[in-house]
């Protein structure tokens, strides 16, 4: 792959940088994480949904981030990934002669953007109201400055920020990490991923590690918008930077990740859902994405709602459920892709913090729930895409696929009952080899907001106690006043179930297997096991 | 019905078949690229029935959206494809957005593919990438921000680096409805572009004020330029706003 560089578009002259090692990923890690698996039985790589030739996703595990946390918290210079490449791109931002250019846009430019900003979410900060939000989460820079609030505006804030960053230096002072503080019904949570400090707060019984994580995810989308190098540099230019300036408009993308982290069980489980579809169709439509490629095309991925409904990658390439999610994100928040064809560059900091890939974002029709996105690595690929995208479309309608395509659209995903299992409400299902999971409709009892996140969030205490490090589960059954829950994970796959109260344990445990064959039934069409590449 | 094109700038079309799609300065003539023409159609058509705006068309041109952040860039943008007002809450566009849309000009169609641009300064370096194609810059203010209005001349030597010499620049006020935010008066709008010798409207993404008024003096202007006949007199930009703009304001008083 000789072409295969990536701009890091530091800022206005595009700093280009040839990757050494002549791979798109960071050297080191894409391998090792997907390699040793099955030992006989149920394990990875035989589960129902396990890919037939390897995964498309790079084998991600709960909390991995977390487990290097310690670490690099301790580490001043805290490269996100220890990563030569990543510094030599660094190295390469700050040499450019673009010092002044950028000074003098800020001349220019002015405060004005952030103040533009519709303030929506304008809310007294001394109010009840804003104090009794379930979740707030607060980014601020290492000056202290603010750079996000969920609800209020960041200028009433800084006080408040300034404390926080204050605990964070008293306790740092010494030679120590804060992590989070307990007290009355709150956890207060604080992630310090330089040069950005995360704190939450939190009205919630939830382990301080399901909080880290979702702080996480707000970090890697700050990094999405700006990538890490461009972050660090900005900082190292100038302490007191004001961040808000250059993520302007970008807030509503955090306020609805944050929203997803309340409701979808892929950012729970590191997975991601299939739109349930006839195999046939789904090889007909990978296969028409498969031909329409391009030099520097590197994923093609076709999205229903939050729904993935194929994918196809370079060689060797492998994205990461937490990139795929941000994706989500920025296509689920933003409404002008429905209209025209969108371009816009896009870091998946999980594949590479340091450099910009660019992606072509369109839905198929503007009234369609089908969503395609190209992702290339040259910024100056809007056509080829574009060209791509119509020779897709034109081999999908040739073949007649398009319209299985939208009817599987129009159906609901499928209802619980068809799995036969009496007082079995709901359930996640994750195939741990391939990345995917699937989940049935939701049942009336759970289909408000509130019921909704009240459902995940008992997922989300199940989840953290199986993956507790200290004291791992391989299983956990849990009845509650309105339901009964029980959850376990194997070397394969993972299952959350949840029963009306009056299921009982024995029935939990024998729901397991039927719904185990029920799903290896229909493993073809509630996953992707065919995955392609380019 | 095959339009047939002849790229002005034939080393680049050949030089990326692929993207033969997009034929950038063009005039009508016969089919130097036939092939070129052959896909054009196809794809052509694909268009046609997933986005409904693609008719038939003789000549196309590019055309940017360009200023701050929320000055309206995307609701002008739709007010002229879509007839529309995008009221309520603001959304930022991502990157750039690329859509068309055929206007007729004595006859012709001319088909405007726009590029409405993101204004935020995280963008900055995509929409530089685009400004070379483009053959008509729209620049955008907010009357009713300051700002917006002081950076106009941040915008326009960003302009003259990027973009190529010819390029046709319309400076536009918009916002036009919101009388009592004004806080730059159309003198002042006029004085600018009179430094920079760009014509100027005010116009309202709301009520729709000069919105088809601008597109349709850019397409004019790009297509005489292009198609300029011998016995033709040259096409004055300035005089037709005027002219035009004239009939509306009175409409509105």
């Amino acid at each position: 792959m000789p072409d295969a560089r990536m701009a890091a578009d530091v800022h206005n002259k595009g700093v280009f940088w040839e990757v050494k090692n002549g791979n798109l990923a960071p050297s080191d890690r894409l391998r090792q994480d997907r390699s040793d698996s099955p030992t006989p039985g149920l394990v990875e790589g035989t589960e129902p949904g396990a890919g037939q030739e390897g995964a498309m996703f790079v084998h991600a595990q709960s909390f991995e981030d977390l487990t290097a946390v310690s670490e690099s918290n301790t580490d001043d210079n805290s490269a996100e990934v220890g990563d030569s490449n990543l510094e030599s791109a660094q190295e390469a931002a700050l040499e450019g002669g673009e010092e002044e250019s950028l000074e003098a846009e800020q001349e220019e430019v002015g405060k004005e953007e952030v103040q533009s900003r519709k303030k929506a979410k304008e809310e007294d900060v001394t109010s009840e109201t804003w104090r009794s939000h379930r979740k707030h989460v607060f980014v601020l820079s290492e000056a202290g400055k603010p750079i996000y609030t969920r609800y209020g505006t960041e200028e009433a804030l800084s006080s408040i920020m300034g404390v926080m960053m204050l605990l964070m230096s008293i306790v740092e002072d010494k030679k120590n990490i804060i992590r989070s503080i307990h007290a009355d019904g709150y956890r207060v949570v604080f992630l310090r991923k330089s040069p950005l400090i995360l704190v939450g707060v939190f009205q919630t019984n939830c382990s301080d590690r399901e909080l880290t994580r979702e702080l996480q995810y707000i970090y890697y989308q700050i990094v999405s918008l700006l990538t890490l190098t461009q972050l660090n540099h900005v900082f190292q230019h100038r302490q007191s930077y004001d961040l808000r300036r250059l993520l302007a408009g970008s807030e509503h993308l955090t306020d609805n990740l944050l929203r997803l982290l309340d409701r979808d069980p892929g950012l729970l489980l590191s997975a991601v859902m299939c739109l349930p579809l006839a195999s046939s169709a789904r090889d007909m439509v990978s296969s028409s994405l498969q031909a329409a490629k391009a030099k520097n095309l590197v994923f093609s991925i076709l999205l229903a709602g939050n729904r993935l409904v194929t994918l196809v990658r370079k060689k060797d390439q492998f994205l990461h459920h937490m990139d795929l999610h941000l994706l989500f994100n920025l296509v689920g928040s933003s409404s002008s892709f429905r209209a025209g064809e969108g371009w816009t560059p896009i870091c998946l900091p999980k594949f590479n913090p340091a450099g910009f890939f660019h992606a072509h974002i369109s839905y198929l029709e503007p009234a369609s729930d089908l969503c395609l996105i190209l992702v290339s690595t040259d910024r100056e690929d809007f056509f080829n895409l574009s060209d791509c995208k119509k020779r897709f479309l034109e081999r999908l309608r040739r073949r007649n696929a398009y319209q299985s395509l939208q009817e599987a659209l129009n159906m609901p995903s499928y209802p619980v009952s068809q799995v036969g299992i009496p007082e079995l409400r709901h359930f996640v299902y994750k195939s741990k080899s391939s990345g995917l999971y699937t989940s049935p409709d939701l049942p009336a009892p759970y289909q408000g907001e509130e019921e909704l996140e009240r459902l995940m969030g008992l997922y989300q205490q199940l989840h953290s106690c199986l993956h507790n490090p200290t004291r791992l589960l391989r299983y956990i059954y849990r009845c509650a006043d309105t339901e009964n829950l029980y959850a376990l994970v194997t070397s394969g796959f993972e299952l959350y179930l949840c029963f009306s109260p009056l299921g009982t344990k024995s029935l939990a445990v024998s729901a397991v297997n039927k719904l185990l064959k029920w799903i290896r039934k229909e493993e073809d069409r509630l996953f992707i096991l065919s995955p392609l590449t380019y | 019905m095959r339009d047939i094109v002849s790229a002005a700038r034939l080393e680049k079309n050949i030089e990326s078949k692929t993207s033969s799609l997009f034929v950038s300065a063009m005039s009508i003539k016969k089919a130097t690229l036939m092939d070129n023409g052959v896909q054009n159609g196809t794809s052509r058509n694909m268009l046609e029935r997933c986005a409904s705006v693609n008719e038939y068309f003789d000549v196309a041109f590019k055309v940017m959206l360009l200023g701050d952040s929320a000055v309206g860039k995307t609701c002008v943008l739709v007010r002229f494809k879509d007839g529309a007002f995008l009221g309520g809450n603001f959304i930022a566009t991502v990157g750039i957005d690329f859509r068309n849309k055929v206007v007729t000009v004595d006859n012709m169609k001319v088909k405007l593919q726009i590029w409405d641009t993101a204004g935020q300064e995280r963008f900055r370096s995509v929409t530089h990438a685009y400004y070379r194609d483009a053959q008509a810059l729209l620049l955008l203010y907010d009357i009713t921000r300051k700002a917006s209005f002081d950076n106009i001349r941040a915008w326009l030597t960003e302009i003259y680096e990027y973009a190529q010499k010819d390029v046709v620049i319309m400076l536009l006020g918009n916002k036009s409805d919101m009388a009592a935010e004004r806080v730059i008066t159309h003198e002042e709008g006029e004085k600018l572009a009179k430094q920079y010798g760009v014509p100027f409207m005010e116009t309202s993404a709301k009520t729709g004020v000069n919105v088809e008024l601008a597109f349709q003096a850019i397409a004019r202007e790009l297509k005489h330029r292009n198609l300029q006949q011998p016995h033709e007199p040259k096409f004055k930009i300035h005089d037709y706003i005027d002219s035009q703009k004239q009939k509306s304001s009175c409409c509105r008083v």
